[in-house]
């Protein structure tokens, strides 16, 4: 009862606490920060992997860097973000050496799919078409949109990590915009 | 810009420079994102950048929700899943310094981990429940005996408790605890409560029985 309770009082505690105890080496703590963003990060990896079946690698090779590199975490407070960019920089890593391999074996990149109207109700509609428009990018350019709006990441980084230049982010994401509301319309 | 221009289905939407006056998504998405700040009368008395601003910031809306959507969708975090991602670290990284136990005889060498001992702080935790012990450094040369050594400790403590009273009952129970497993000649313990924890919502449960 009394274990079950002070389990309980990690499992609740913030950020701070949490993650201050993980950088000193606490495996409960970290644990409780698995269980606590293993949902987002899935979620995250899983739109920019298009919902391979990578998504979980990815996941714990970040959970594995994460408890490597938690030391130089300096503002334990905000380690949800910091998780989310670990998480980023692994899936990005994915997708290039998947390109890597697909640009010596694979002639053409076949056109994505054309998803049928998704039929859901009236309050998830638009998030549903939101995701299959998504799902219908190429891959480029959904994670150009994805680092974007979902991980927050400036267009200098998205450069960056994906090793193109700034205009052709800028371009790639005008591009993901146009199609996703275009397809959005098209649903409505 | 002549790439965007190669997708009919596109232009007819009215999301080319030529339905928006000149303008493009990219600079309306600045603009959106600048708070539509400062004005620009072109693109603000346009009827088609209107149009498209308004389904630029209609998309940027929804994303909350879909992060939030799959996000419930990924399925339960089971044990499974957490003893795989545990079973994958190196449980030991952060022993950190080696701390010295004095020994009459010299043929003994004994000494503590700085990690065992931020563990026997933790410990302090299990007297008063409810708190939970976080970050705690060790400030001083703690592989030189007797040197002076500061602790600093962060914790979380239940809500309804006196602080100041609750402050002081753990920092005695701290010292306790390093007097009893080390020789650390701990000269200040500095305790921040970092967080008042709220009880569990609708939890009935968890309390001291």
């Amino acid at each position: 009862m009394q274990e079950a309770s002070r389990a309980g009082a990690l499992e609740r505690a913030d950020d701070r606490i949490v993650a201050g105890r993980a950088i000193d080496g606490d495996v409960d703590a970290f644990a409780v920060l698995v269980r606590r963003y293993t949902p987002m990060m899935r979620a995250y990896a899983l739109r920019m992997l298009n919902a391979s079946a990578d998504v979980d690698d990815v996941v714990q090779e970040s959970f594995v860097t994460a408890w490597q590199r938690l030391p130089e975490l300096e503002e334990p407070a905000k380690v949800k973000s910091w998780l989310m960019r670990i998480v980023s920089r692994k899936a990005v890593d994915r997708v290039r050496s998947r390109r890597a391999h697909a640009d010596i074996d694979e002639v053409e990149q076949a056109a994505p799919p054309h998803a049928s109207p998704p039929r859901v109700a009236e309050a998830r509609a638009e998030v549903e078409a939101l995701a299959a428009a998504l799902r219908e990018l190429p891959d480029d350019q959904r994670e150009c949109w994805v680092l974007r709006e979902i991980g927050g990441c400036s267009y200098d980084e998205i450069a960056e990590q994906l090793g193109v230049p700034v205009t052709t982010v800028r371009g790639l994401l005008a591009r993901a915009r146009k199609y996703i509301i275009v397809r959005m319309e098209e649903w409505r | 810009m002549t790439d965007e221009r190669d997708e009919p289905q596109l232009r007819r939407l009215g999301l080319e420079p030529e339905d928006l006056d000149g303008h493009t998504i990219d600079e309306l998405t600045d603009y959106l994102e600048a708070g539509r700040q400062p004005a620009d009368p072109s693109i603000d008395g346009s009827p088609g950048c209107q149009l498209a601003l308004d389904a630029l910031e209609r998309l940027r809306s929804l994303t909350p929700a879909l992060v939030a959507a799959d996000t419930a969708d990924t399925g339960p975090v089971d044990s499974s899943w957490v003893d795989r991602i545990l079973s994958g670290i190196a449980m030991d990284a952060r022993a950190g310094r080696r701390i010295p136990y004095t020994a009459d005889d010299e043929r003994l060498d004994l000494g503590i981990t700085e990690g065992a001992v931020r563990g026997l702080v933790r410990s302090a935790e299990e007297s008063f429940p409810g708190v939970v012990v976080g970050r705690c450094r060790l400030d001083g040369d703690v592989t030189e005996p007797g040197a002076p050594v500061a602790v600093a400790v962060e914790v979380s403590v239940p809500y309804g408790e006196p602080l100041p009273r609750l402050a002081q009952y753990l920092r005695t129970e701290i010292g306790a605890q390093l007097a009893a497993h080390t020789e650390l000649n701990v000269t200040r313990i500095d305790l921040t409560i970092e967080d008042v924890a709220l009880p569990s919502e609708g939890g009935a449960d968890d309390g001291a029985q």
